[in-house]
């Protein structure tokens, strides 16, 4: 062999210790599958807003905005119609409301004591039943609205009307519980024990730490899991369908019937109106304010959870 | 001289009170007279603050830590030392009820504090706390502003209804030797200060809650020769004023800042269970130059562990 051969043969040999030995189409599969799996998500994402603005556009076009907005009576299968959202916002934000008051306190409250009182059995004996709650079908959540709580609401002597906001509230409420439970609990888990010895320490008893400590130090985790809860009680459909009404009703009376912009949705969306009529349209433009309201609220939370959290590490 | 500060409530008389603890304070921060007209009195004779009588701690049944009997002194530092899991950080947590806060952990044996079983039933833990505070292995500031570090105490406790909290602020991070370097940033977070100023943050918080006894596990072990000498220096200082325990891994720091040193090591039961005893309790002087047991002369002269 010549000089000059060998020399090739010793590069080669080193060169083969780092080379690739053959492409890695597995690899490429796994990469390409992922990039589709991320794309979809956000395809559907953007068709949903792209279906809704068209169809918005094409009802503003056909009903001047500030009429849409502004206007308080929701009428548009009566003749002439009326296409004032009011009554629908305030009903969505009378049940929400309702909810939230029920939600909050119950589902933190819950975190907090599961994070931070109950023992490690008491803890695994509770959060899976919390989140069997959560997987229970808000359809049977609608009738225990209708079919328990407002029977109960009239036997302690409050008189609701057989459908009310206040029940559908009620239950809305419940039913936000595991979501704001299950994400504040972990957000408090996660605050380092460190902090807590810090704090008992320095003589703090346990609701002390819990409070001034714990809740601030996992504050971001809490919000979020509270927006998740309003995003839900927002969009809840069944529940107000079932014990909240149909009635647009211009109302800050928990005992009436309202009917929420997702109620209306659903309602209207299984009737038999022609697809691309006036009223068809109303179902997008009543669909876009939906959607436009529970991006504020992310919005909202996203800067509150900037200008208040507190970063451990 | 008027220190800058920017919560500041109109003039103070903080310059006049830094270094020294104001009248207010409970009757036992004062200098006993009769310490003071002795020549140097021997760490050994010093008045005892704890009394721990057989202490055994056992984890869900395992035991940790068997039969301690040891006397504490007041107002001088005691150093607990001994390889890894000789029961040091496990005994230093009976001083406070620490060990409450581990589920399964049981103490028997007395541990009395001035007199007082701590382990009794109608102790309350919190308020065992409340005089005996802790500053632990890695430096845990709240991830709050450097200022509300050092109020937390006193606001938990209600010592701001009767004194100004940023007196109380400004004069526990002087005497942690703090003060001039964060008093431009009392309103910034902690978290962006550097680990031996955290500590250091840690251990002012503790000062701010005017305990008696403070109680330090490993406080250096985290940080570099620096700030671990600054932190000597400070419990040099305030073992004038509080009663320090301090565990440590670092038998130097035990002979540079200690007045009684406790040897720990760890015994194999029969079962092949490891568990701590305590080997032998002196000064800290007698300890490193005359030890009376075998053990503790390999230990601190450095043929094992």
């Amino acid at each position: 062999m010549s000089q000059a051969g060998a020399v090739k043969a010793k590069a080669d040999a080193t060169a083969s210790v780092f080379a690739r030995s053959r492409p890695r189409y597995g690899e490429l599969v796994i990469r390409a599958s992922l990039v589709i799996a991320a794309l979809i998500t956000v395809l559907t994402t953007v068709g949903i807003v792209f279906a809704l603005a068209s169809e918005t556009i094409s009802f503003l076009g056909e009903v001047p905005l500030h009429d849409f907005l502004f206007g308080t009576t929701w009428s548009p299968l009566f003749e002439p119609p009326s296409y004032g959202v009011i009554p629908l916002v305030t009903g969505t934000l009378l049940t929400t409301a309702i909810g939230m008051i029920v939600g909050i306190p119950l589902g933190v409250g819950s975190a907090i004591y599961l994070s931070e009182y109950a023992t490690s059995r008491t803890r695994k004996f509770f959060k899976p039943i919390l989140e069997t709650l959560a997987g229970v079908p808000t359809v049977v959540f609608g009738y225990f609205a209708l079919t328990v709580v407002t029977p109960w609401l009239r036997k302690i002597g409050i008189e609701v009307d057989a459908f009310n906001a206040l029940s559908g509230g009620l239950v809305i409420g419940i039913l936000i519980v595991p979501t704001i439970a299950s994400i504040s609990e972990d957000a408090l888990s996660a605050v380092p024990q460190g902090l807590r010895e810090a704090s008992f320490g320095l003589g703090a008893g346990r609701f002390q730490t819990s409070l001034r400590v714990v809740v601030p130090a996992a504050f971001s985790g809490i919000i979020a899991s509270i927006v998740l809860g309003a995003s839900r009680a927002i969009g809840e459909t069944m529940v107000v369908l079932l014990a909240a009404g149909q009635r647009p009703n211009l109302t800050l009376d928990v005992r009436e019937p309202v009917e929420t912009m997702a109620t209306f949705i659903a309602a209207t969306g299984k009737g038999d109106i022609p697809t691309g009529s006036l009223d068809y349209k109303t179902i997008f433009a009543v669909g876009a304010l939906l959607f436009v309201m529970t991006f504020i609220l992310n919005i909202i939370s996203t800067w509150v959870v900037n200008r208040y959290r507190e970063e451990y590490e | 001289m008027s220190p800058a500060h920017d919560d500041s409530t109109g003039t103070s008389t903080m310059d006049a009170d830094a270094n020294t603890p104001s009248p207010s304070h409970e009757p036992v921060h004062m200098q006993t007279p009769a310490l003071n007209e002795h020549m140097t009195p021997k760490p050994e004779a010093a008045e005892k603050i704890f009394e721990l009588t057989d202490v055994s701690v056992r984890y869900s049944g395992k035991l940790a830590v068997k039969d301690v009997t040891v006397g504490i002194g007041t107002k001088q530092i005691t150093a607990l030392i001994g390889a890894s899991g000789c029961g040091k950080s496990t005994l230093l947590r009976c001083l406070n009820r620490m060990n409450d806060l581990i589920p399964g952990a049981t103490v028997d044996g007395s541990v009395k504090y001035r007199g007082q079983d701590l382990y009794a039933s109608n102790v309350d833990p919190v308020q065992v706390r409340k005089r005996i505070g802790m500053v632990f292995q890695k430096p845990n500031p709240f991830p709050k502003s450097i200022y509300d570090n050092i109020a937390f105490g006193p606001r938990v406790l209600g010592m701001n209804k009767d004194r100004n909290l940023d007196e109380i602020v400004e004069n526990a991070l002087t005497r942690a030797s703090l003060w001039d370097e964060v008093k431009d940033r009392l309103d910034e977070s902690a978290i962006g200060m550097s680990g031996g100023q955290q500590q250091r943050l840690c251990i002012a918080r503790t000062i701010a809650t005017n305990p008696q006894v403070i109680l330090m596990d490993e406080p250096c072990s985290a940080l570099d020769p620096i700030s671990t000498s600054r932190i000597e220096d400070l419990m040099n200082e305030l073992k004038e004023q509080f009663t320090i325990v301090v565990v440590t891994h670092n038998m130097q720091q035990a002979a540079r800042v200690s007045d009684m040193t406790a040897y720990f090591t760890v015994e194999v039961a029969e079962d092949d269970k490891r568990y701590g005893r305590l080997v032998e309790f002196a000064e800290t002087e007698t300890i490193f130059t005359n030890p009376s047991d075998q053990r503790t002369e390999d230990y601190v002269t450095g043929k094992v562990g």
